[in-house]
């Protein structure tokens, strides 16, 4: 049928034959945990899926997956519900499909694609603006330290004070990344002071 | 008792220039200032030999004045030891000196400091509001958000561009975290 084709063809296009070697590597209940977090995000109830925590979590269980292979897994994953979204595939239309594609995907990695389809696949949906959202990210989260640098091997009274920020964003595929950055105080009271200036227009607007 | 004069001539109006001069050339990456070039320029009448002596004697100066960013109180005790010494400076020089720390000491340990800064920096930071037109979910149609865009990047080379997007709840979000960071802040200027 038109749709199943479609899909297969996208299929193919990503490779997701190669992928079955690295989806053999990760053991089925972070593969489940996998596909839950990816779906979540492409029905926007998480602001994406961080990839590193959960592949140092994989690999302290022993397994030997790196990260760049787990986000290509997530890319090809997420790839997959969206596609089905767009055409609209039953659960059934989903798995044929994917066993006319790649006959050496794991059968616990079907499985678990199954249900979660099963479960969420109905409230994805893909819009065409989705695909144009340029570069930008999602502010997720921000962490912060407060230090002074007291001496240094130019200057042995420093002194100064500054603040490390880290921000959690999540970029436009989903994949959650931390930004690190420096202010000395006076940046650091214009950056609060533009985040205020923010808010004043939002509430107006 | 104090150290023998130097050259007469030149008076002290040169020194101000000269420890400029210095100061460009260590605190502010300027490499077109030679030695030679402040030799030509404000001292022509002496001899090489005798201008290097003094050029490092004054450089040696300003380098501990700069490294201790002595205060006013600091930097008298300094200067009025610096007098006293065999091979020190003139009390005419100490004025000269200690007008030229008063009028650059900011400047000079701003660049201190920028030396020593390794990570990334905020270099710029630039937002503006759009209104959502578009989205996966109806709902969010015709809400505000902030669009913002972050200049990142480490001292000398190229920056990185963050683009991100705060709706009304994020901004709440990220001016509360600022705000602890005020209040840290508060504290540490109390108690140093």
């Amino acid at each position: 049928m038109a749709a199943g084709s479609a899909v297969v063809r996208a299929l193919e296009a990503l490779d997701v034959g190669g992928a079955a070697d690295k989806i053999n590597l990760i053991p089925q209940d972070f593969f489940a945990e996998l596909c839950e977090q990816i779906i979540q995000y492409l029905n926007q109830k998480i602001p994406g899926v961080n990839v590193a925590e959960l592949c140092q979590r994989i690999q302290t269980s022993g397994s030997e997956i790196n990260v760049g292979d787990l986000a290509k897994v997530a890319n090809i994953v997420s790839f997959l519900f969206s596609t089905a979204a767009r055409n609209n595939l039953s659960t059934e239309e989903l798995v044929t499909t994917l066993g006319n594609t790649v006959s050496a995907l794991p059968k616990h990695a079907v499985q678990v694609i199954r249900h979660v389809w099963n479960e969420q696949g109905k409230s994805v949906s893909v819009s065409e603006d989705a695909r144009n959202m340029s570069t930008v990210g999602q502010f997720v989260d921000m962490k912060w330290k407060l230090g002074v640098a007291m001496s240094s091997d130019t200057c042995r009274s420093l002194k100064y004070p500054y603040v490390t920020v880290t921000l959690k964003v999540a970029d436009p595929s989903g994949q959650i990344t931390d930004k690190s950055f420096e202010m000395t105080i006076p940046q650091f009271k214009n950056f609060f002071r533009q985040f205020k200036e923010m808010a004043a227009v939002l509430e107006t607007v | 008792m104090a150290a023998p004069e130097p050259p007469p001539a030149e008076g002290c109006r040169p020194l101000g220039a000269l420890l400029a001069g210095i100061a460009q050339a260590a605190y502010h990456g300027n490499a077109a200032v030679t030695e030679e070039l402040l030799r030509q320029q404000l001292y022509p009448e002496a001899a090489p030999e005798e201008f290097r002596a003094l050029r490092a004697k004054m450089g040696g100066l300003l380098q501990s004045i700069a490294s201790a960013d002595m205060d006013l109180n600091q930097l008298e005790a300094f200067l009025t030891a610096q007098t006293k010494k065999q091979g020190g400076i003139t009390s005419d020089q100490a004025a000269v000196i200690a007008k030229f720390w008063k009028n650059h000491r900011l400047k000079i340990h701003e660049s201190l400091i920028n030396q020593s800064r390794w990570d990334n920096v905020l270099k710029n930071m630039s937002w503006r509001v759009d209104l959502k037109s578009q989205s996966r979910h109806v709902d969010q149609i015709n809400t505000p958000v902030a669009i913002v865009e972050m200049e990142l990047g480490k001292n000398g080379q190229e920056s990185e561009f963050l683009c991100l997007e705060f709706d009304e709840a994020k901004v709440s979000q990220m001016l509360k975290k600022l705000s602890e960071i005020e209040e840290s802040m508060t504290l540490l200027t109390q108690t140093t």
